[in-house]
């Protein structure tokens, strides 16, 4: 008898655990086109920014980070020293701290090894809904691994399935298309919506103005300098404004 | 112009890039609650990608083989000054792209 009850309920916790993760392949179902579209993107600009096809296809499984490999391509192309390269990719990766420092509450009972499973998974679309979902309560709450690797696997397959038809389907475009330049319009497309929040603004100026004025520093000087100097700017305006809160705006 | 980066050195840059992808993700969920985040540190994380994706941006737009290029009628400036006036109105990236491409594309072909 107390076999039997065990074994049922292992199986229902199991059933339980799969019906999670169909939930989260589901949850992340709305958020798929964009994801889709940005794995496209990446692996058009790959190809075109001059990366060759397997090159290409290796970095996208490996890296999985388009913002990341988007900064890179310019870099790649221009022969940047390669620290100078890793370096541009981990400041653009940096707010996944941010991610990874708000989702760990969420899973610190699980070990090591599925955390950091989870994490290398997540994305700026999978960490988004994860994080409306906490705060709406509507997480399962025992199964929370099993939902989110629901999402995470998802969103992965989609975008590297993406990632990878645009590498294909770029290497037959000819190149006086100029399919190149829409690896500078996909940056473009992360940071716009970004400047709507003032203190990003002010530091995107910054930075802009900073590494332009830096261009002919040796190791791409001028590029950290932007960085720097936009990072401080966005900082302290963003410490400005809430000091001074505007009335009847919320912080 | 330096030549691209290719064969070994490309392959280490993809190795270095997928290690930046797994330490930062990973990094606070690993660690564990040891480590706290400062409210500065995160106000410098938050704003840290786009600060940096501008100081690429700018100068890749603005100038070509280490010189300005700054005439209005450069196409690459018309094409991204297309795509950010989609991005006021709208947040669809693909027709942003598809905008800035169209505009680039006719400032080559007609200017």
């Amino acid at each position: 008898m107390g076999i039997d009850a065990e074994h049922r309920q292992l199986v229902s916790a199991r059933a339980e655990r799969r019906a999670a993760f169909r939930a989260g392949q589901r949850a992340i179902l709305p958020s798929l086109p964009g994801s889709a579209a940005w794995g496209l993107i990446s692996g058009v600009a790959m190809v075109k920014g001059g990366l060759a096809v397997p090159w290409a296809i290796t970095m996208s499984l490996l890296v999985y980070g388009a913002s990341a490999q988007l900064a890179a391509l310019p870099l790649i192309a221009a022969g940047a020293p390669l620290w100078v390269i890793v370096a541009t990719g981990f400041i653009t990766n940096l707010r996944f701290v941010i991610y990874s420092a708000a989702l760990r509450p969420h899973f610190a009972n699980e070990s090591a090894r599925v955390r950091a499973a989870l994490g290398f998974f997540m994305t700026d679309f999978t960490f988004t809904l994860f994080m409306r979902r906490a705060q709406e309560g509507t997480l399962p709450e025992a199964n929370r691994v099993a939902w989110f690797a629901g999402v995470c696997s998802n969103n992965w397959l989609t975008w590297q399935t993406c990632a990878i038809t645009g590498v294909v389907a770029a290497s037959y475009v000819p190149t006086q298309w100029g399919l190149e330049f829409t690896g500078t319009l996909a940056l473009v497309a992360l940071v716009g919506p970004s400047l709507r929040a003032r203190p990003a603004l002010v530091g995107a100026v910054i930075a802009g103005v900073v590494a332009l004025l830096g261009h002919g520093l040796p190791f791409r000087l001028g590029l950290f300098c932007g960085a720097i100097a936009g990072i401080i700017a966005a900082t302290v305006a963003d410490h400005l404004a809430s000091r001074e809160p505007p009335a009847g705006a919320p912080a | 112009m330096t030549e691209p980066v290719t064969g070994i050195g490309l392959a280490v840059v993809i190795v270095g890039l997928a290690l930046t992808t797994l330490v930062t993700r990973t990094s606070f969920l690993v660690a564990g609650s040891r480590l706290k985040l400062g409210h500065r540190v995160e106000m410098a994380l938050r704003y840290a990608p786009v600060c940096t994706l501008a100081a690429i941006i700018v100068p890749d737009v603005l100038m070509h083989g280490g010189s300005w290029d700054v005439g209005l009628l450069e196409p690459r400036l018309i094409g991204v000054a297309a795509a950010g006036i989609w991005l006021c109105v709208s947040r669809n990236i693909v027709g942003c792209l598809a905008t800035g491409m169209l505009a680039f594309s006719l400032a080559r072909l007609y200017l």
